[in-house]
Parts: structure tokens; C-alpha cells; sequence
């Protein structure tokens, strides 16, 4: 019989914080517990692994980008097509300066944007695990229960505080 | 009993009284559950009472006749109907894009600058600032491109390989603009959108309807897992520290349109953080006046913005004028010392000329006016009276970029074309674009959540009272 995921409601942050260490003291590891909320929670408050994101990594990329495109810009078309203007160096470093830096954060911006949409799978419209209550504030914590386990995690949960677990419903967003 | 007690009627005892305050006048220090903050932001955007379609009807028609028709008869009738002429060849429409662009500074200076030194007050008005930006922007480019002419040849300034023999040159302040000012409304606007997901994704948990379906593609599926919320967090701390720079590179790119030209009158070294702190001035006072507005005439507007954040936008204020003053009399001083003649014949142009009386008017208004207004606590926490101040700026930077502009302009080393620019078509135009500005503010309140409730819950959060000697002070616990 396969696991079951539950979804244990708590009103706030500490009945969480407990729940999740509970959960682990049951024997579940940190992959098979999730935790959603309506306002961002660092992780150590409740007690879960740092979050790994490339959305920094992805910003890096897009400056390396944009400032190479400046320099594209600045040092190579100036001589694909020159527009010689009275007296003036083709290629004069001060000005090129502000095109390195508008292009470097133009692409830097770009990729951190869309380094949101690449990690957090954006955007997504499938059925996916949600209850409504979360943007009420309320913390939802969706964990794998093992075959025949439902009862004893359910009582742990409803005896930290859970205002409701049940089993855990994809539904359209 | 001291000098100031006996002049004010009042005894050193009950000043400290007034000291005392119900921490609970504070909007972090009064929360409510996160769902009753939905409710009221919901129906702050929902409900919408007679009066918002009289004055959006009357701002539509408003900018069909003023924004698209005289546009459009512009386009077609050429230049020749605006009042652009010999010498003043940049008349309002670029006024009008310095001014939007302005605006557009509160935004990400409230948003942005605000966020990096965790500023707590910024919370609940943040969005209302951001939306000032893009909208801002919008009218900014749309200025531009009036002033254009020829709209439909502006690819031009793209780098299309050469088919038309042109190619832009990169080293032209007309070209710094071009890519600060795209860099800045690609960047402000993503960094509108981005903290605005959660509370689109609360808008879709509560809505019906076309609203429903509206607002779940905006939403784009955020559930509000670990992960959504670390990337989301990780991209705003991005946009926050980068924002800044660009933001600052816009207007000092702006003001080297100006600058970079050897005319009396422009030719200045302090061009760049004059505008700069021009365009905070302008902005924070129209910062000032939209929250008047929200709070006046939205829903449940009281309980997020109170008297706490008119008076801290009110210190800002003040804090600019005194920097705006600086600025302007160290451009004013050195170029009257210099002596150079038609700088000297400029100066006496601006204060004793025809519009002297604007000249002056933009130094009541920018300095004499906020100071004598908001040094004091309780009339700068007086949302109304705080509104007008910020009215009054904006009127006396508007002035302030016509002077420098056209009237500028009016004067310079060639005597025989001295000439006043008096604006014909640009006075259509210009109603257009603060209509439309309006109109799209109106349509976003009715669109979006105004208010950042996340945001706001978060600041509560972390907020608590702290008992300390004989009394209780806010304590704010670092959970970001």
C-alpha cells in the first residue's frame, strides 16, 4: 500500500515549528514533509533545510550576458559601421561606459526574473496540493504518512494545535 | 515654566504626555488576522461607488480627446501645431517627460531603498509608490514620443542591422536614455509584479467569475511553498540592491541631455544628483498625494495607512526640500559668479522676465511652503495638509523643469532668435498624459490588490511590545 500525503492546517507559526519536529521524531525526513504559507517564513524558524535556488546564480549569468552584449555594442559595430562624428574618438571609453553598466543590469534584472519562473516551475496550472486557507495565513504542512500510520500521525497533529488533517487534495488553482 | 510653554500655553508635564501615545496607532503594532486584512483589501477593490465612474468617465473622455485625438492630429498635421520653434525646440513634452520621469523616482526610492534599510512604515503603501513608477514611465515615453514627430520612424533608435544605412550611436546622451529609461521600466515594473504574486494568488482564493480566471493567470500557480517563497525573496533582495543604481542613472542621464550641451543655463557639473533629488522631491510629494486619495476614497483605507506614514513621508519631504535647496543654489551661485555674459543675461531672464513670476513661484513652492509646514509633527501627520504640500511641489517642479527647458532655451548666444516658446497643441497633450495617468491608476485600484497584505502581515509578525522601566516600546524581531 502506498504512502498517503496528509495535509495538517496550524494556525500559526509555532504550533507549526512543533508539528514539523514532530513529524521528524515519527520518523519522516525533511523530502517528505512540505510546508506552505501565505507569508514568507525563513527556515530555521521552523526548523527545515535552507532552500536551494539558482536565482542568484541566473542574475550572475544575465549581468556576465548584458555586459558582454555592451561590449559587443561599444567595441565591435562602432566598426561595422562607423558614424564618424566631428573630432570624436570611434570608440572613446567614458561613454562606454554607461552602456556597460544600463546592459549589465538590463540582463542582470531579465534573468532574475525569470530565474523565479524557472525555479518555481511558473507558471503552473496543473492540480496541485492547496488549500485555499493558506492566503488566510494560516500554515499547511503536507507530509507523506506510511500505509496504515494515519491515525497515530493524525492525533500528533490534532494534539500540537492542527485545526484539521486530511488527506491532501490536487485541486486547479 | 519655560519660554516655549509660556508661548505655546502648554507645561513641560503635559508635553511629555503628549509623548505618550497609544502604541496601537501603529499599523505593525495593530494587527489583525490575515483574513479579515484580505476581506478589507477585497473590498476596497470591489467596491466601487458612483462617483468612481463619473470621474473615470470623465478622465476617459479626457484622454481620448486630449491624449489620443490631438496625438493623432499631431501626427497628422506635423511639428508645425505645437509651439516649438526657433530657439525653444524642446518645449513641454520634454517638461512633461523630466516630470514623469520624476514621479516615477518615489517609487523605487519608497520600494526599493526603503526595503534594503527595512524601513517598517514602507509596508503598506509600497505598491501604491510602485504603481507611480510604471504608470509614471509610460507617460514619460509617451512624451518622448510626441516630442519625436515622426513617431512611427522612432526604430530607428534600435540597432537593426544597417539596411537604412543608420546605425545608433551608443555614444550619444540620446541613446544613454533610451536604454536607461528602457532599463528602468523593464526593472520597475518586474519588481512591481513580483511581490505582487502572493497577493495575487490571495485575490484568486477569494474571487468569482472573469476576476477568478484573471486572476489565477496572473497568479501564475503560486501555492506559497518553501521554495516559491526563498526564489521570491531572493529575486526582491536583487531588484532592491540593483533598482537603486538604475534608478539613479535614469535622471542623472536625463539631466545630461541637458548638461552635456554647452548652453548657458545647462552647461553644469551638479546637472545629475540635481535632477535626481528634484525627481525624489516631486515624487515623495505625489507619494504624499495618492495616499491621500487612496485613503480618502477606498474602503478600509484607514486601518493601512494612518497618521504615522503621512508623518514619515512628510519628514522625507522635508528632508529633500532642504537637499533640493542645497543643490539648487550651488548650480544657481557658481554660474551667477562665473560672470559670463549670457549666463548673466540667462539668470536675469529667469528671475525678471516674462516668467519670472515662475521662477519664483518654483521657490515658494518647492522650499518656502514645505518648510514652513513640515517641520511641525502634527501638520505633516494631517493627511490633507500633507496632500497639498505634496500638490504644491509637484506644481513648483513642473515649474521648475519649464524653466529650465524652454524658458532655458529662449535665451542663448545668437540674440537675433531670441524668441519666448508659448505652448499651443503640448497643453492638450499635457492634460492628456496626467489624465491618463489617473485613469490607469483607477483601473489598477479596481484590478489589484493596493495594498500588500503579505507584506504587511509579515511586518505584524514581527512586532511585539516590549516592557522596558515603567513602560512598553515596539520591538521588531529579525524574521526576513
Amino acid at each position: 500500500m502506498p504512502d498517503k500525503t496528509l495535509l495538517a492546517l496550524f494556525p500559526d507559526i509555532d504550533p507549526t515549528a512543533t508539528a514539523i519536529e514532530k513529524l521528524h521524531d515519527l520518523g519522516l525526513r525533511d523530502d517528505q514533509v512540505e510546508v506552505i504559507s501565505g507569508v514568507p517564513v525563513i527556515e530555521r524558524i521552523l526548523g527545515r533545510p535552507r532552500q536551494w535556488t539558482n536565482v542568484t546564480r541566473l542574475a550572475l549569468g544575465g549581468a556576465a550576458v548584458g555586459f558582454l552584449t555592451a561590449g559587443f555594442l561599444n567595441f565591435v559595430t562602432p566598426r561595422m559601421y562607423a558614424v564618424p562624428v566631428g573630432g570624436q574618438p570611434l570608440l572613446p571609453i567614458p561613454p562606454g561606459l554607461i552602456l556597460f553598466f544600463e546592459l549589465t543590469m538590463l540582463f542582470m534584472l531579465l534573468a532574475t526574473f525569470l530565474g523565479v519562473f524557472l525555479d518555481s516551475y511558473f507558471p503552473n496550472y496543473r492540480p496541485l496540493h492547496y488549500v485555499p486557507e493558506i492566503s488566510d495565513g494560516k500554515f499547511g504542512v503536507f507530509f507523506k504518512c506510511p500505509a496504515g500510520e494515519e491515525s497515530r500521525f493524525t492525533d500528533a497533529m490534532r494534539q500540537l494545535g492542527a485545526e484539521s488533517v486530511k488527506p491532501a487534495e490536487a485541486i486547479h488553482l | 515654566m519655560t519660554l516655549a510653554s509660556r508661548l505655546f500655553g502648554r507645561t513641560a508635564r503635559a508635553e511629555t504626555h503628549d509623548d505618550e501615545h497609544d502604541p496601537r496607532q501603529h499599523l505593525m503594532l495593530d494587527p489583525k488576522p490575515r483574513g479579515e486584512m484580505n476581506r478589507m483589501v477585497m473590498e476596497s477593490m470591489l467596491t466601487t461607488s458612483w462617483k468612481f465612474w463619473v470621474v473615470f468617465g470623465i478622465l476617459s473622455v479626457l484622454v481620448a480627446v486630449c491624449f489620443f485625438y490631438a496625438w493623432g492630429y499631431m501626427i497628422a498635421e506635423g511639428l508645425g501645431v505645437a509651439g516649438v520653434n526657433r530657439p525653444a525646440y524642446w518645449g513641454i513634452f520634454l517638461v512633461n517627460t523630466v516630470f514623469w520621469i520624476g514621479i516615477s523616482h518615489a517609487g523605487t526610492f519608497i520600494s526599493a531603498i526603503l526595503r534594503v534599510f527595512k524601513t517598517e512604515y514602507r509596508r503598506p503603501f509600497t505598491r501604491a509608490a510602485e504603481l507611480m513608477t510604471t504608470f509614471g514611465l509610460v507617460q514619460a515615453g509617451a512624451s518622448i514620443f510626441m516630442h519625436l514627430g515622426r513617431v512611427w520612424l522612432a526604430y530607428w533608435l534600435f540597432p537593426i542591422p544597417n539596411v537604412r544605412q543608420l546605425w545608433p550611436n551608443f555614444h550619444s546622451p540620446l541613446m544613454w536614455d533610451l536604454l536607461a529609461i528602457t532599463t528602468y521600466v523593464l526593472g520597475s515594473t518586474m519588481y512591481l509584479f513580483l511581490p505582487l504574486i502572493p497577493d495575487l494568488a490571495m485575490a484568486r482564493d477569494r474571487s468569482t467569475g472573469w476576476r477568478k480566471t484573471f486572476f489565477k493567470v496572473l497568479a501564475l500557480g503560486f501555492r506559497g511553498t518553501e521554495g516559491e517563497w526563498t526564489h521570491l525573496r531572493t529575486a526582491m533582495n536583487i531588484f532592491a540592491f540593483a533598482i537603486i543604481p538604475v534608478m539613479f542613472s535614469v535622471h542623472t542621464i536625463v539631466s545630461w541631455d541637458f548638461a552635456m550641451a554647452m548652453r548657458p543655463g545647462w552647461s553644469s557639473t551638479v546637472f545629475g544628483p540635481y535632477f535626481v533629488v528634484g525627481a525624489l522631491h516631486s515624487g515623495m510629494g505625489a507619494v504624499a498625494l495618492v495616499l491621500f486619495i487612496m485613503r480618502g476614497t477606498m474602503k478600509h483605507m484607514t486601518y493601512f495607512i494612518r497618521a504615522e506614514h503621512f508623518q514619515a513621508i512628510g519628514k522625507l519631504m522635508l528632508i529633500i526640500s532642504m537637499v533640493w535647496a542645497y543643490f539648487f543654489f550651488n548650480d544657481y551661485l557658481v554660474q551667477w559668479y562665473g560672470g559670463d555674459k549670457w549666463t548673466d543675461l540667462l539668470l536675469h531672464w529667469h528671475e525678471s522676465g516674462p516668467m519670472g513670476w515662475m521662477w519664483l513661484s518654483m521657490l515658494i513652492l518647492n522650499v518656502a511652503v514645505p518648510w514652513a509646514i513640515l517641520w511641525n509633527k502634527a501638520w505633516r501627520s494631517t493627511p490633507w495638509l500633507l496632500a497639498i504640500v505634496g500638490l504644491l511641489i509637484n506644481i513648483g517642479m513642473w515649474f521648475e523643469r519649464y524653466m529650465i527647458i524652454p524658458v532655458t532655451l529662449s535665451i542663448n548666444r545668437m540674440p537675433f532668435t531670441w524668441r519666448l516658446y508659448f505652448p499651443r497643441i503640448e497643453i492638450l497633450l499635457t492634460i492628456g498624459t496626467f489624465s491618463m495617468f489617473l485613469l490607469f491608476y483607477m483601473l489598477a485600484s479596481r484590478l489589484i490588490p493596493l495594498i500588500p497584505v503579505w507584506e504587511v502581515q509579515e511586518g505584524q509578525m514581527a512586532h511585539t511590545l516590549r516592557k522596558v522601566g515603567r513602560t512598553t516600546v515596539p520591538s521588531v524581531s529579525e524574521m526576513e
